[in-house]
């Protein structure tokens, strides 16, 4: 820049305490998950070996995926609080045709396409029907969960199952487990279309300021539904990966998922870019969530011990970011 | 008492023209009538008290409202504006108070905001983040303000600061009208000094500047010429040499009205 006129005050660096504050606020958490990671490693004897971080690995790796979903449609500032119902009906889809020996592929496409249509409708909804996204996609949820019972009566596929399809769940490159190629993938195109794409510069404004990315050409609406369509997307991915690595697929098999994907944005809210949903936070947020669940049942904590730390995990992420955008995607 | 030079016919094509604007809210007739032209270059002010219909003619203007009748002409040629961002893509470019920036987004992503500069890699359009971070700063240099980094969020900046960022927005657009409703509105005396010196600054470059202000002080330091508004009319077309900012207020008051 040239020369300064009447605006020479704010030139100034920051002050040391306010670049301080700035790392904390932004690598904070990140470090309090090394933390953790350390203390189940000292507390835990089988932690630290290469099979139970590969372990952790694979349980990240479906989180990831779906939190990623979440993220998209959190960064639009809409919740999709349906992706977990949604994966279960897409994995009961995949695992049924699979079961009855129809070509995996199509399997795997018509849990994307049910992904997809979910969260599109869900997208619909909250931008044509004028539905919070918080009440549309609970309701979406519901019916989702209820066409997977209705499709399976109530049990869950499992089988011997073409071993292509498992190995999408189940195989290795190179020593790595697939699931975690996967996984790198899914955040490095995610990182992608957030950081060097205009779509994701979009999305940020939409989520960010909807008002002057309106004034500023940007279809607002469109960008909304389309964070709910790749939430959905996301959690079709999901599924086919769940389905393949268990071998099986029950109408609540991804359930569990809800919880810890919703921990796992917000936690990642708190970092790298305070206050805003990330693809990076996402992922550091999902790792601390798996080393969490993972050590707990390693130190011999009880199973209800996990459900307590995610709430708290949920309560502290959204005090700490204390965002307008979080609290006003959380206003019905 | 005060100076009668109202300003009828003008040389050349104006650059703007309103031809009889009307507006109704349902049964609110917020405007009627209003005809007026602006000359490319000037610095028009446009006056008058609470509920006279100022904000709702520059929405028109600015594209963020339709009007119930009448016609705008652009250089001439009669235009109808979609919406603000249609009216920015032709030129015209309007400084709302607060929600045209996006606070926790960088001045590079603010000023490009909507119209993102790419460049193609192998086919698929990456956004051209240095290029439009060079770009901004020109631009905020062009109004010879010293913003330091294209990164900082705009919520860092001060009001003028950000009045600066959408000038540079309108600037990028090449904007040959720039309107700005109550710009020093919500302003401290330093700031309102800060934007009352781009807005010469913009006007010395050329760019017409089309302003609302409450503030006579500032009408009468900066624009050529006023057009006052009372009850949805124009009551009043003058050139302001020689105006003191009591002459502007006593007519607005009604004491006067023409
Ligand atoms: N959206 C609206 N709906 C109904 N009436 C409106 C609306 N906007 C403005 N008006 C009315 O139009 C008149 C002019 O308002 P406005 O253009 O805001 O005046 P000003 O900006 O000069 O204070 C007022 O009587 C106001 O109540
Ligand atoms: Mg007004």
């Amino acid at each position: 820049m040239t020369e300064s006129t009447a605006a020479a005050h704010s030139d100034a660096p920051p002050a040391p305490g306010v670049r301080l504050k700035t790392a904390v606020a932004r690598y904070g958490t990140a470090v309090g998950g090394i933390l953790v990671f350390a203390v189940f490693a000292l507390a835990a004897d089988n932690f630290l070996t290469v099979g139970n971080q590969f372990t952790i690995l694979r349980q990240v790796s479906f989180l990831v995926v779906f939190s990623l979903g979440f993220t998209f449609a959190l960064t639009a500032a809409e919740l999709d609080l349906s992706f977990a119902a949604v994966a279960s009906l897409a994995g009961v889809v995949c695992g049924g045709l699979v079961h009855h020996d129809y070509p995996w592929p199509l399997g795997a496409l018509a849990a994307l396409a049910i992904g997809g249509a979910f969260g599109l409708a869900n997208g619909l909804f909250v931008t044509r029907a004028k539905i919070p996204s918080l009440i549309a996609t609970l309701a979406t949820a519901s019916i989702a969960t209820g066409c997977a019972f209705a499709i399976t009566e109530g049990v869950a596929w499992v089988g011997r199952w073409d071993r292509s399809f498992l190995w999408l769940g189940r195989g290795e490159m190179g020593g790595v487990p697939v699931l975690v190629v996967w996984m790198a993938l899914a955040a490095l195109i995610a990182v992608f279309v957030m950081r060097q794409t205009r779509f994701g510069v979009w999305l940020t404004a939409t989520g960010q300021a909807d008002e002057a990315a309106r004034l500023a050409g940007i279809p607002i609406r469109a960008m909304k539904v389309w964070g709910l369509t790749l939430s959905g997307l996301c959690a079709g991915l999901g599924a086919v990966l769940l389905t393949a690595s268990l071998s099986s697929a029950g109408p609540t098999s991804a359930s569990d998922f809800l919880m810890k994907g919703i921990a796992a944005v917000l936690l990642g809210m708190t970092m790298f870019e305070p206050g805003r949903a990330n693809v990076p936070g996402t992922v550091v947020g999902a790792l601390v969530i798996g080393v969490l669940a993972n050590g707990l049942v390693l130190v011999g904590a009880a199973y209800y011990v996990q459900d307590i730390v995610l709430g708290l995990i949920i309560l502290l992420s959204v005090a700490l970011s204390a965002s307008v955008l979080t609290k006003a995607a959380f206003t019905v | 008492m005060t100076p009668a030079t109202d300003t009828s016919g003008t040389a050349g094509t104006p650059i703007l023209s309103l031809e009889g604007i009307g507006k109704t809210y349902g049964a609110v007739r917020a405007l009627s009538g209003v005809s007026f032209d602006v000359r490319a270059g000037e610095t028009l002010a446009i006056c008058g008290d609470n509920g006279a219909g100022k904000s709702t003619l520059i929405r028109i203007v600015s594209g963020a409202q339709t009007p119930s009748e009448g016609t705008i002409r652009l250089a001439g040629a009669p235009v109808t504006f979609a919406s603000p961002a249609d009216a920015l893509s032709q030129g015209v470019a309007t400084i709302y108070q607060d929600l045209a920036l996006a606070p926790t987004m960088t001045i590079a992503q603010n000023v490009f905001l909507g119209s993102e500069l790419t460049t193609r890699v192998m086919g698929v359009p990456l956004l051209a983040k240095r290029r439009m971070r060079r770009e901004a700063a020109e631009h905020l240099s062009r109004l010879r303000l010293a913003v330091p980094d294209m990164n900082r969020h705009v919520s860092d900046l001060s009001g003028g600061q950000r009045q600066a960022v959408a000038i540079a927005r309108a600037l990028r657009w090449q904007a040959r009208i720039v309107i700005m409703d109550e710009p020093t509105a919500a302003l401290g005396v330093r700031e309102t000094r800060l934007v009352l010196n781009l807005i010469k600054e913009i006007a010395s470059q050329g760019i017409t500047v089309i302003l609302i202000s409450h503030n006579m002080a500032d009408v009468i330091e900066v624009a050529e010429r006023a057009v006052i508004l009372k009850g949805g009319r124009k009551v009043r077309d003058t050139a302001l040499a020689g105006w003191t900012a009591d002459d502007l207020s006593h007519v607005i008051m009604g004491h006067e009205a023409a």
